[in-house]
């Protein structure tokens, strides 16, 4: 009977020291490789249907951009080595560096350009969008091509250094068989399982190699948070964008924390004309929203710091950021009441917002808590996290918690402000707004800026939002590589990251 | 024994029908606008119009399922609507990693919980309330903390294994062997406490039965009684519930796979469920199902095997 025993505790054992077997597969260093842990699940390789924000690591090996974005984000020479706009700024000339081959021998000339703008357009993802303004593409000459815009893009040239200027071989636009491109690297299909794991071994023929001093890029897709962190802290990963709440874990492991600013975060006001809920047609309304929060609150303890509090729309880094606009609406509660009665609600609204909880609990509590606090009641309904985002571009909600990339001046106005901006649900047309914004558009340099400064100013006074701060996009890094981090860039391009040694 | 077979085969097809059928019906009933997300951000009333006729979401709900079901029939689950990679083919990436994880986790609580579950049986005394101690606690600690706990100490203080990832047999069978490990144990823990209880109180009645003294008292050695005899008469309880907790370990992956970063079928039908991705999540529902059926017809293989008593004719 005693054998019994001695056997348990011998297989117990036996898988015990099964797993402590071989080293655990180490990534990053020495072999040359980067290693990425990605959140979201792959958009598919047809650039139409791309998305921006983390999706690009993605595409970034494959397909080269016509532009690069430098770490300041400004434009520098790429496919495209230089272009310029006429005098109306609605003709962009570019002339295509020569002799560049996609992978499938197709030659990369003013045609295949020509090709994928026109493509990508036609998509309806993030990509397409930022390409609206094109109405057709000329192919000059094979190495020269003419982009004419039904309205000046003060945006267009930067957006062209992300997925919506790549460009993939006119063979293979639609990507089913695996993406073509003439990029630094090429997808090698033995070592990608579609959905979890991605490698890219070098194109030998890049022209710019010395661009991408990595060997090998490996792309994980993990969307569990945890995953991700563990992941990084066990050295499987060289990068991982991680919550700040773990920040702390992983300065404690000895590798490095990467954050930079990515998104103003607070409460956005759908309903500015008021058709859902009348009270926030407002001004004195809105302002008073403005004044019901503890900015400097929710940075440092919902955000653990990487956040600074912010009234505008704008961050440092954009041509409409103005200092002074930085604290116009300091936490006061009882001047909200006062500005509430004043426009007519001394007892307050009732407003029905969706609860953000699945994606941000600690800003659904405080913000319920800071609307109750200056006699709005809230009425929250559950809204599973997929479905946030579609519901609220249909307009179905007049307010809510959330939060927009840091995009520049343009970028922003022609997402929010416009009547056709994808989140401007309610499409509410201001026309006053709207000559400012037509104006700026075909203006240039430092008299651009006024204008966007002028237009970042009126959709403060008017409390078009109520903006709390500005979040950091906070990352794990391993000590293999180097980052730098790009403003306006969610996610850190791959050419920013350079092995540490 | 056939004809048992085949009845339980046909009573598995008309289950997979059904089962089929509702899910099928609930994914049209969620509301989740797929077409919506899919199309992205910046889609245009009539790009979102285009997109909902091309996928047929804008026929009744019947002829939508008709389609489904007459292409499902001959084997084609047609293609997931986020991805555009054809279902069969990527369930064909996902399944052996679920497959992997939760057959490793039942093959070691199996193990586990026998010795456990017989040792405190024939032992009983300190053992045994060691035994009791350890199922309960096993018993109430939930997988996913279990999972967290050992890919925190394991793999990332330790760096013994792996933290998240899975290595295909194929490419290396070490490296297999070390990306489930983990996933593994912590989905056994669970089944190897309500297993090894159940193979303990079984064990214990065997034991306790008229035979067993009369196969002593035959002067037949211990070893020989406790795994020819009490072992065999004890096992088909235990293999009750070993089915059901297989069963339950497949959806339970879910998580498992969550917290290491594993690709299987589990995470990929809570992504697909959430965005609505109807065909992809029906290739799901069709593969659990018949997962459970065959299962279940292992098991009733296995009594048979086990205790003719039980065999039917």
């Amino acid at each position: 009977m005693r054998r019994v025993g001695l056997a348990g505790t011998a297989l117990v054992l036996v898988s015990a020291t099964a797993c402590s077997g071989g080293a655990v597969s180490g990534m990053g260093d020495g072999d040359g490789t980067l290693t990425l842990a990605v959140g979201v699940t792959a958009t598919p390789w047809d650039l139409a249907s791309a998305g921006l924000g983390d999706y690009i690591n993605y595409y970034e090996p494959v397909f080269d951009s016509l532009v690069r974005l430098d770490r300041y984000a400004e434009a520098t020479p790429n496919l495209a080595t230089s272009w310029r706009y006429d005098t109306s700024r609605t003709v962009l000339t570019m002339k295509l560096r020569k002799g560049v081959r996609f992978t499938d021998g197709t030659a990369l000339d003013a045609a295949a350009v020509k090709a994928n703008l026109l493509h990508t357009k036609e998509g309806t993802n993030e990509a397409a969008g930022k390409l609206r303004a094109i109405r057709t593409v000329d192919a000059v000459n094979p190495s020269t091509v003419a982009i004419h815009l039904s309205a000046p893009d003060p945006s267009l040239i930067t957006s062209l250094g992300d997925p919506s200027g790549m460009v993939a071989s006119p063979k293979a636009l639609d990507g089913k068989k695996g993406p073509v491109g003439s990029g630094p690297y090429v997808l090698n299909k033995s070592g990608t399982t579609n959905g979890s794991v991605y490698t890219f071994t070098r194109n030998r023929d890049y022209w710019n190699t010395k661009a991408f001093p990595f060997k090998k890029i490996v792309i994980r897709t993990i969307s569990d948070p945890t995953a991700r962190l563990n992941a990084l802290l066990g050295e499987q990963v060289d990068w991982a964008r991680i919550d700040p709440r773990s920040a702390s874990q992983v300065k404690g492991r000895g590798l490095q924390v990467s954050s930079h600013v990515d998104a103003v975060e607070g409460l956005y006001i759908w309903d500015r004309a008021g058709k859902i809920v009348p009270a926030l047609g407002k001004v004195k309304v809105r302002q008073a929203l403005n004044y019901a929060f503890d900015r400097d609150a929710i940075a440092k303890k919902i955000n653990m710091g990487y956040a600074f509090a912010t009234s505008q729309m704008a961050i440092p880094e954009s041509g409409a950021y103005e200092k002074s606009l930085q604290r116009t609406y300091p936490y006061d509660p009882g001047k909200a009441r006062k500005l509430l009665a004043e426009a007519g609600y001394p007892h307050g609204f009732t407003v029905t917002m969706p609860d953000v909880s699945s994606v941000a609990a600690g800003q659904q509590a405080v913000m319920t808590q800071a609307l109750e606090d200056i006699g709005v009641k809230v009425k929250t309904k559950k809204v599973p996290s997929t479905e946030l985002f579609t519901s609220l571009q249909r307009g179905k909600y007049a307010m809510s918690w959330f939060k927009l990339a840091s995009y520049r001046p343009w970028d922003y106005i022609s997402t929010q402000l416009t009547a056709d901006g994808a989140w401007n649900p309610a499409k509410d047309f201001d026309p006053k707004l709207a000559k400012l914004i037509a104006t700026a558009r075909k203006a240039t340099g430092a008299r651009q800026n006024e204008l966007f400064k002028q237009i970042n100013r009126y959709v403060q006074t008017n409390a078009f939002n109520a903006p709390w701060d500005v979040l950091d996009s906070v990352h794990g890094v391993s000590n293999s590589i180097k980052v730098t981090p790009q403003p306006f860039e969610s996610a850190i391009p791959i050419y920013q990251m350079t092995p540490a040694s | 024994m056939l004809t048992f077979l085949l009845r339980r085969v046909a009573a598995g097809l008309v289950l997979l029908y059904v089962l089929a059928t509702a899910a099928f019906a609930m994914m049209s009933l969620t509301g989740t606008d797929a077409v919506r997300n899919i199309s992205g951000n910046t889609a245009t009333p009539a790009q979102v119009a285009a997109k909902t006729h091309e996928l047929g979401l804008d026929r009744p709900w019947i002829s939508q399922y008709g389609s489904w079901l007459g292409h499902a029939v001959r084997g084609d689950f047609g293609v997931s609507w986020f991805s555009g990679d054809p279902v069969a083919a990527s369930l064909a990436l996902k399944v052996p990693v679920t497959l992997s994880v939760v057959v490793a986790g039942l093959i070691l609580a199996t193990a586990l919980s026998i010795v456990l579950g017989v040792a405190a049986a024939v032992r009983r005394g300190w053992l045994d309330r060691v035994v009791q101690v350890l199922a309960i606690l096993g018993y109430a600690v939930p997988s996913f903390l279990a999972a967290l706990a050992l890919s925190v100490i394991v793999a990332v203080k330790l760096r013994w294994l792996p933290a998240t990832g899975y290595v295909p047999f194929a490419v290396s069978p070490s490296g297999w062997f070390q990306s489930i490990t983990l996933p593994a144990v912590s989905l056994s823990i669970g089944v190897i406490a309500a297993t090894a209880q159940q193979v303990r109180g079984s064990a214990i009645d065997v034991l306790r039965q008229d035979f067993v003294r009369t196969l002593r008292s035959r002067g037949i050695s211990e070893r020989r009684v406790l795994f020819r005899h009490v072992l065999r008469n004890a096992a088909p309880p235990a293999l009750t519930v070993l089915s059901l907790q297989f069963i339950g370990l497949v959806g339970g992956a879910v998580i498992t796979e969550k917290v290491f970063g594993l690709p299987g079928v589990g995470s990929a039908a809570v992504t697909a469920s959430t965005n609505g991705d109807t065909p992809l999540v029906m290739g799901v529902v069709v593969y659990l199902v018949f997962i459970v059926v065959a299962v279940n017809l292992l098991v009733d293989v296995a009594y048979g095997w086990l205790n003719p008593k039980v065999r039917v004719r």
